[in-house]
Parts: structure tokens; C-alpha cells; sequence
């Protein structure tokens, strides 16, 4: 009797791994299915659209190799109308209803700190190019990896870096920083501000100004009236057009102007401020489009081919959706496997090369290396410091308006 | 105190764009009772159309005015024609708000379609083009801008004092019913003074798109500052508009420089509410009697 139920179990359990064999087998012949909520409408549209562009593009280049581990790459691409709430469903829908095998991150920190909060709860990487902000990494998840060389907050510190690389005759001996009241903003410049107060650039004026300022004129005019090396203003496009526009207007030329936003936009920037007016400006970026980083001249050449315009014309969100597609085709050749555990095991060790730059993480998933520092030189937009990807000589001071 | 006087320069010069926005607003409200909450959209509207004629048709941004003007004096005709007029019954005037506040989506989403959510501005060749008198930057173009608010105001103020047209709508805001009573076509006056309103609207937006850059969801901040203003200057008042824009300008520049641009709204804003406190029908509006 003991014999035949040992039998029993044992064809059971031979039954139990040929099923199971068979049922693994026909899920790694099929598509790799990956999940991915973006805003393809309301308020982030533009760059959400632009993500779904760099997304597109790494899947039909990623299938034209073959895929990965020999399976084509399927995206499914869900309209989260820019809310927060429809991502999160959107994400909860691909992982437990259309048992999706990845998810990729949706556009902006505020749908990325819920979206990934879903991921991390079912065991999911979550590659994400987009949710840099604080948001993300408080929740201290180790599933998240963003796909640009350094969190949000950290974005102007490059320019911190380079000040302080220049020789002390040629630094700046004080500067203001008027910056917008934006979580996206005016961090980024207190930032800067914290580490060049310690090295001794003196802060002789700081200012926030709310979102509804439409009239940078009387901000500009009292910076101006401090007389300031530098200026620094943590800032979007927007109120960075109108600083700009104001400081022309008022015959006010710093040697140093930073803006952390506004300027590292080459399509848009020279039309707004009047190409004349661009030359000496530095602003930061994640990506450039001559980067020597991996892939990047592929990715360009490609971008153009799909989509047309030029190399000025791409949107840098396209570029940090595209990476999030490299790494995965990096992990999942280096490990042989699509699986989440690990992905994510595999990730926090090392350092990943895409078109971002060589990436690596720390535990909560904030990037360790640092954004690019871009400055205006002969009317066109070079990234200047630091010097490893240096493409121009920084010019310094920031010479007269129209010059 | 060089920083204040040059910051009431800048409000001046300012405070007097606005002023042309919210004269349309005014306008229309002192005549239909309507508030058009969609004026600060088709501000915008009229920067785009600026905008456009500037970037594809090389028209100088000022002198669009002169052909974004009268289109708009027809399109206001018509949103009036079609959609207001129509409106009728004790809860017209509620149900005003909700037609103009759907325009003003309508408008946005289209302009959305069609030019992006991407910043705009209309940058001409003496866009950064500054005087310097006595010590003080004086703006080419926001100079220009405030010139062309004033004659345009000041055109608007002749029409309404100095032409039959003018006399009906004053009649019209007075007192509707005599208005009629006394020969005057309320419709008509209606019609057109929704279209003057709407007119004022793009003349200040082929501006606006000079001094400002501006995307199509641009509008709500401007539909508050211009309620704000036709409130302080007392509703249906075109003068009041007209000085509650300078206080609006002047307050703002000020307290920006003088203390810090977190404050500067809110500032106008204590102005408005300590004013209306003590006079709650604004600068120049009539008290309302009752029975």
C-alpha cells in the first residue's frame, strides 16, 4: 500500500513538472508583453507623446535584432489622461488582468510615485524614465530604477561643480537666485546655493516667485539692483523666457546665468529670447543629442528616420524612454531571464550603459552620476562640463546681450 | 527709491494692457449683465492669431491689430448670435457663466490641437530695445504696448461718449428697460457691444503675445486678475477698469521689488478687499438701490 502511494506521488509529482514545464514553455514562446501607462492626454501630452515616440522606437529596433532571448517585444500602451489615479489603475490592470510580463514608467514624478508604489506591491522592476522628483524615492522602493544620471534635485549641481573647477579669479564672488515656487524649481537652486555659500560665493539676494507671475520685471529689476556676479534661477520654461526677456530688457547682463530649465530646450529657447540673446546661458540636461554615450548616434539616426525633424527637434523624455528599453535588453542578455526578482537583483549591481549615459543606482533607486551641464556658444547649444563629455570650452563671462 | 519709481514704471506700463483686457469685460457686463469669463481665453486666442500672422505672414505684432481686431468683432458677434442670446429666463445671467466658461475650454483645446502646449511669443526685431531716461529702463515694447491701450481706450471711450451708438449702449446700461422703451434695439446693441468687448480682447492679446510668452491654458490666470480688476473698478465701468488695472500693475511691481513676488497678487488682493469693504460697488460703480 505504501509502495503504490509512493508511486502515485511520484507520477503526480512527474505529471506536476511536465505540466509545468509545458505551461513555462508556452509562455516564453510568445511576445514579452510589457505594460506602460502614459499621458497621451491632458497636461503632460506633449511629453507623454514624446516618451510613447522613445518607447516605439527601442521596441521596433529591439525587434528588428530579434528581440530579446529570442522572443519579440509587444507594448501595451495605456492613455492615462495625465492623472495620477488612472495610472495607477492602468498599472494594477496590466500586472493582475492582462498578466503583462514587465511594466515600463509612465511621464512625471507625480504619476511615477503612485505607479511605482503598484509595481513594488506585485514584485515588478520599475524602469522608469520620467519620476526624478523626491516623491519617488521617499517611498523607498527597490524596484525603481530612473533612467537620467541624477534625481531632479540634484540636476544643478553640475553647475555648482564646474564653478568651483574654475580658478578662484575666475569664479563668481556672488550671486542671486530668483527661482519659481515649484517642487521642480526652486529645490534645484537652494541646492546650488548650498554649495556655493560654503565655498564662499556670497547669496546677495534669493527670491520665490509664485507660478502665476507673469511679469518677471519687477523680480529681475531687484536682482539687478544687487549687482550679482551669477545668476541662478531654478525655473521652468516659461518663467525662464520672461527672466531672460526682463533681464534684455533692463540692460542687466550677469557674467554667469544658470537656469535650470528654459534654456537646455534648443528647439524652442532661441525663438523665445531671440537667437541673438542665447550666447553664455547654461542650463543642464540628462541628454544631448551628440552625446557620445551607447547607442546614442543609432538612436538619433533612427528617431530622425521614424519620426523626421532634427536633432535639435527631439524631446529629451523620447531619449530617456528609450533607455529604459536598453537597460531591460542589457539586464535580460546579461542574466539570460525576464524575470522581475531578478531584474531587480541584477540592476543594483554594476553600471548600465544607454543612451543616458552609464547608469547606476543606489538602493532606492536614485541615480548615482550627474547630469550635464549645457551652455549657448555661437548661437547653438553644447553640453560643456563635465569635461569627460565636454563637446565645447565653456565660454565664461557670459558676454553682453546681442554679442 | 530709484527701485520704487522704476517699479511704478513698469507697473504703469503694464497695469495699462490690462486695462484694455478688462474694458471688454466691463463692457459687456455693464450692458448684458454678463460676465464673459471667456475674455481672458480669447486674449489669448488673438495672441496666437498675432502670433501667426507675425511668424508665417512677417506682419509687425502691432500692426496685426488692425486685422485681428475686426475678426474677432465678428466671432464675437457670432459666439453672442449663437450662444448667448439665446440664453433666456431668470438664471440667463448663471447660465451666461457656464456658456462663456465652456468657450473658454473650447477655445483652449483647439488651440492645444493646433499649436501644442509649447510656449509661444512674438518676438520682433526691437523686441529688446530699451530707453534709458533719467536713470530708468523704459521698454520699447512695453512702452508701445501701453500707447496702443491707450488710443484703443481712448477710441472706446469717444465711441460710447461721442456717437448714437455709443449713447444707446449707455442708455442700455442705465436702464434697459427705458432704453427700449425709448427706441433703442437692445438686441442689437447687445450683439455689437459683445463684439466690441470681444474686439478689445484681441487687441490686448496681439499685444500681450509681445510682452508675455503664452500657451494655450495661459487664460486662467488672466480671467482672475481681469475679474479682480472689474471688480475693484466697479462693474460696468469702463474708467474704473481703467484705474483699478493701474492700481492692480502698480501694486504688484511694487511689492515684488520692495518686499518679495510671493506677495505681490496677494498685496492687490488686500487692496481689492479693504476697497470693496468700504465702498463694495468698486471706484466708480453706481450702489445698487432697493426697494
Amino acid at each position: 500500500m505504501t509502495r503504490t502511494l509512493a508511486r502515485v506521488a511520484a507520477l503526480a509529482t512527474v505529471a506536476a513538472l511536465a505540466l509545468a514545464a509545458a505551461s513555462a514553455g508556452r509562455a516564453a514562446s510568445g511576445p514579452i508583453k510589457i505594460g506602460i501607462s502614459l499621458s497621451l492626454s491632458g497636461d503632460f501630452s506633449d511629453s507623454g507623446k514624446a516618451a510613447e515616440r522613445g518607447y516605439k522606437l527601442w521596441q521596433k529596433l529591439v525587434n528588428a535584432k530579434g528581440g530579446i532571448l529570442g522572443r519579440q517585444v509587444q507594448l501595451s500602451i495605456q492613455d492615462d489622461t495625465s492623472s495620477p489615479t488612472q495610472a495607477q489603475s492602468n498599472y494594477q490592470t496590466f500586472i493582475t488582468k492582462d498578466k503583462v510580463d514587465l511594466v515600463f514608467g509612465p511621464f512625471s514624478t507625480l504619476l511615477t510615485a503612485p505607479s511605482a508604489v503598484v509595481a513594488h506591491r506585485y514584485g515588478y522592476a520599475f524602469i522608469e524614465p520620467a519620476g526624478g522628483g523626491p516623491a519617488v524615492f521617499q517611498e523607498k522602493l527597490n524596484n525603481v530604477f530612473f533612467t537620467q544620471p541624477a534625481p531632479v534635485l540634484q540636476s544643478g549641481d553640475v553647475f555648482a561643480k564646474f564653478i568651483l573647477s574654475l580658478p578662484a579669479s575666475e569664479r563668481p564672488r556672488s550671486a542671486a537666485y530668483p527661482s519659481l515656487d515649484d517642487p521642480f524649481s526652486s529645490p534645484i537652486a537652494d541646492h546650488v546655493r548650498g554649495i556655493l555659500s560654503k565655498k564662499g560665493v556670497k547669496t546677495l539676494y534669493t527670491t520665490i516667485y509664485p507660478s502665476e507671475t507673469t511679469d518677471m520685471g519687477p523680480v529681475i529689476q531687484k536682482v539687478a539692483s544687487k549687482h550679482p556676479d551669477a545668476v541662478i534661477g531654478g525655473t521652468q520654461n516659461d518663467d525662464a523666457y520672461a527672466q531672460v526677456k526682463a533681464m534684455i530688457q533692463q540692460k542687466f547682463s550677469p557674467r554667469f546665468l544658470f537656469l535650470t530649465n528654459g534654456p537646455n530646450d534648443p528647439a524652442e529657447f532661441p525663438s523665445k529670447v531671440g537667437a541673438k540673446n542665447v550666447n553664455g546661458i547654461f542650463s543642464t540636461g540628462d541628454w544631448f543629442p551628440q552625446e557620445h554615450s551607447y547607442g546614442n548616434a543609432a538612436f538619433v539616426k533612427a528617431y530622425i528616420k521614424a519620426y523626421g525633424g532634427t536633432i535639435n527637434t527631439i524631446d529629451p523624455t523620447a531619449a530617456e524612454a528609450y533607455a529604459a528599453g536598453q537597460l531591460l535588453e542589457a539586464v535580460a542578455k546579461k542574466t539570460h531571464s525576464i524575470d522581475n526578482k531578478t531584474i531587480i537583483s541584477a540592476l543594483h549591481k554594476g553600471t548600465w550603459r544607454t543612451v543616458e549615459g552609464n547608469l547606476r543606482w543606489n538602493s532606492i533607486g536614485e541615480p548615482q552620476g550627474s547630469d550635464l551641464l549645457v551652455e549657448w556658444i555661437n548661437g547653438k547649444l553644447y553640453p560643456v562640463f563635465p569635461k569627460s563629455v565636454a563637446l565645447h570650452k565653456p565660454l565664461v563671462p557670459k558676454p553682453a546681450w546681442g554679442k | 527709491m530709484h527701485n520704487v519709481v522704476q517699479a511704478v514704471i513698469l507697473g504703469v506700463l503694464i497695469g495699462g494692457v490690462y486695462a484694455l483686457m478688462a474694458s471688454g469685460l466691463t463692457l459687456v457686463f455693464g450692458i448684458m449683465k454678463v460676465i464673459n469669463v471667456a475674455q481672458g481665453a480669447l486674449v489669448i486666442l488673438a495672441a496666437y492669431l498675432s502670433y501667426a500672422l507675425f511668424s508665417h505672414l512677417h506682419v509687425d505684432p502691432f500692426l496685426s491689430i488692425l486685422i485681428v481686431t475686426p475678426a474677432m468683432f465678428v466671432l464675437g458677434v457670432a459666439v453672442q448670435l449663437v450662444f448667448v442670446r439665446s440664453l433666456r429666463g431668470p438664471d440667463s445671467q448663471e447660465l451666461s457663466l457656464l456658456v462663456t466658461w465652456a468657450l473658454a475650454l473650447g477655445i483652449e483645446g483647439v488651440l492645444s490641437v493646433v499649436f501644442k502646449t509649447t510656449y509661444r511669443a512674438t518676438n520682433p526685431s526691437y523686441a529688446d530695445k530699451t530707453w534709458t531716461v533719467f536713470g530708468y529702463q523704459l521698454s520699447f515694447v512695453r512702452l508701445m504696448a501701453f500707447i496702443a491701450s491707450a488710443v484703443l481706450l481712448a477710441l472706446l471711450s469717444l465711441l460710447l461718449t461721442r456717437t448714437k451708438f455709443g449713447r444707446a449702449v449707455r442708455a442700455t446700461v442705465q436702464n434697459p428697460t427705458a432704453a427700449t422703451l425709448l427706441g433703442v434695439d437692445a438686441n442689437r446693441v447687445q450683439t455689437l457691444s459683445f463684439g466690441l468687448g470681444v474686439s478689445m480682447a484681441a487687441a490686448a492679446g496681439a499685444v500681450y503675445g509681445v510682452i508675455y510668452p503664452f500657451n494655450p491654458g495661459s487664460h486662467y490666470d488672466l480671467i482672475s486678475r481681469l475679474l479682480s480688476i472689474v471688480v475693484l473698478g466697479g462693474l460696468g465701468s469702463l474708467g474704473g477698469a481703467v484705474v483699478a488695472a493701474l492700481v492692480m500693475g502698480v501694486t504688484e511691481a511694487v511689492v515684488a521689488v520692495e518686499w518679495a513676488p510671493t506677495w505681490a497678487a496677494f498685496s492687490y488682493f488686500v487692496v481689492l478687499i479693504v476697497f470693496l469693504l468700504v465702498r463694495p460697488q468698486g471706484i466708480f460703480g453706481l450702489r445698487e438701490r432697493t426697494l
